[in-house]
């Protein structure tokens, strides 16, 4: 019997003796494997970052006042936030290879969420992506352009001013609430004129539980002051004397209007059309804007098309889906550009439309969005 | 019942902050061969195969396609959109790829009822009969599917 009790406990010594030393493993590991120490990060060859180790590359940029374009938070789930890191980057990641083609991995291009800072780096960053920036924006305006458009006037605070090209787009940080346990960026293009740059207006489109449209339609009020950076994206008017061609539906107006308004101010009298694309005449918004805008310019023509054309609403414009008349405004396809915005799965369908009836592929820049 | 390894690989994917912030099990404490199992009976039950409802989502995906980001009347009783979402999942079952995430609403005017679902329920439900567990804000269950989307019985 006494030898029994010596065995037991001699048997949860041992016990204890291993947890105990599997726990101090455990500690030292974590003090050393996950900690990477101070790292050096040198951007474009020139500007050096000295930074802690460990986080992901788009995190340590962003707490670096560097900005790059990412909708979906850093989950690497929008392939956007891809840069060059031409040293110490070490091989791609699974979550990587999915977004990057062969060619980019041929230029050392890698998505910067997954990719963590482990060792010293070399990057380049595109020098447009050095001058975003992070703004505390106040909501100055809300109003319902829509039955499910909400329009946004966000103003600068202090001495701020948002320096942007006309089709560029912002981030919005929607604060941690029901649907979401941290902040989240979200990306809109801006639909107001690029010389107000004290204010800026975006068009936001509710989606069934969408985070930051939830937020925007249900929680967002006036006054209340919100977090956002930009501007950003190639989305703008190419200096040319090419005709344009303007294809839009829903709130893909935005970066389109901001365009045309700035058109407006500079003169820039070029011959344009915006086809504009909705259901019925409910969902119109803006209409007299953007006719107005025709007088202002003497070659625009804005063209509304409602797909479905209901009898009890008055409604002489066009009718059908804005490809279904694109070739009669499309005058001169040789010499046209194009600008789209609009949903991913519609920019394809409205490239092979323009490509079928003779627009050069290279001529067409869009605006691809999702709703989120 | 006993869970393959490879179901449990899945099912730790399918954790939430895994590959969504919210997972996909949602309060179902079942483990996912035990969700899977149920499922599939219950469609057994309504007459209908997993391929059978992948087809009819598919379906309606791809007439709400031709509204070209607007809503569209398909047949006499429904509404279909189809919205682009920024972003793609990877499968949790472990396939290679991403499956991007296009949001469709069909809505059933003759009933009244509508459901919301993306490309990802239909790969999901097409080549894994997965419907979510229980209590996830996006299940799909196979009824509701049967009732909104009317799929006939495979008789």
């Amino acid at each position: 019997m006494d030898f029994q009790w010596i065995e037991l406990i001699q048997s949860v010594a041992v016990v204890c003796g291993i947890a105990t030393v599997l726990a101090l493993l455990m500690v030292i590991a974590d003090a050393t494997i996950g900690n990477y120490g101070e790292k050096k990060i040198v951007v474009n060859k020139d500007k050096e970052l000295k930074v802690e180790g460990g986080n992901s590359v788009l995190t340590t940029l962003k707490e670096q006042g560097i900005f790059i374009p990412s909708a979906c938070g850093g989950r690497g789930s929008c392939g956007l936030c891809k840069l060059k890191v031409d040293e110490g980057g070490g091989d791609y990641l699974p979550t990587e290879l999915s977004w990057i083609t062969k060619e980019e991995q041929k230029e050392n291009i890698r998505l910067c969420c997954q990719l963590k800072v482990k060792n010293d780096l070399k990057i380049t960053v595109p020098e447009e992506f050095l001058n975003i920036r992070e703004y505390e924006v106040k909501v100055d305006k809300i109003v319902s352009l829509t039955h499910d458009i909400k329009g946004v006037t966000f103003a600068l605070q202090g001495g701020d001013e948002l320096d942007f090209k006309a089709g560029q787009f912002v981030q919005l940080q929607v604060p941690e609430y029901d649907l979401c346990e941290e902040p989240v960026y979200r990306a809109y293009s801006i639909s107001s004129v690029p010389s107000d740059r004290k204010k800026f207006d975006l068009q936001i489109k509710y989606v069934n539980n969408g985070i930051c449209t939830t937020y925007v339609h249900r929680h967002l009020r006036e006054g209340e002051i919100i977090t956002m950076n930009g501007p950003y994206g190639d989305f703008y008017l190419r200096d040319t004397d090419s005709e344009i061609i303007f294809m839009a539906v829903g709130s893909g107006m935005a970066p389109i209007r901001s365009i045309l308004l700035d058109m407006a101010e500079k003169g820039i009298s070029r011959k344009a059309v915006f086809l504009y694309g909705i259901r019925t005449a409910e969902d119109m918004f803006l209409y007299d804007e953007l006719k107005e805008l025709e007088n202002k310019l003497p070659d625009f023509r804005f063209v509304p098309s409602v797909s479905r054309p209901d009898e009890t609403q008055k409604w002489d414009g066009e009718t059908g889906r804005i490809t279904d008349i694109l070739q009669k405004y499309l005058t001169n396809p040789e010499k046209t550009e194009a600008y789209l915005c609009a949903g991913e799965r519609v920019i394809e369908s409205y490239k092979a439309k323009l490509t079928e009836l003779g627009v050069k592929e290279d001529k067409i820049y869009y605006d691809s969005f999702g709703g989120n | 019942m006993k869970q393959s390894p490879q179901l449990g690989k899945a099912e730790e994917a399918m954790k939430p902050g895994v590959i969504t912030k919210e997972g996909f099990l949602g309060t179902d404490v079942r483990h996912l061969v035990e969700i899977l199992t149920e499922d599939d009976a219950e469609v057994a039950r309504l007459g209908l195969t997993h391929e059978v409802v992948a087809d009819r989502m598919k379906y309606f995906k791809e007439e709400g396609l031709k509204g070209e980001g607007l809503l569209v009347d398909v047949g006499d009783d429904f509404e279909v959109s189809v919205e682009s979402v920024r972003g793609k999942l990877a499968c949790p079952f472990g396939e290679p790829g991403l499956i991007s995430k296009s949001n469709v609403r069909v809505t059933n005017t003759r009933i009244g009822k509508a459901v919301n679902y993306t490309d990802f329920h239909i790969h999901m439900i097409g080549e894994h009969g997965f419907y979510q567990g229980k209590g996830s804000p996006y299940r799909v269950s196979p009824k509701e599917l049967k009732e909104v989307l009317a799929i006939n019985s495979e008789e």
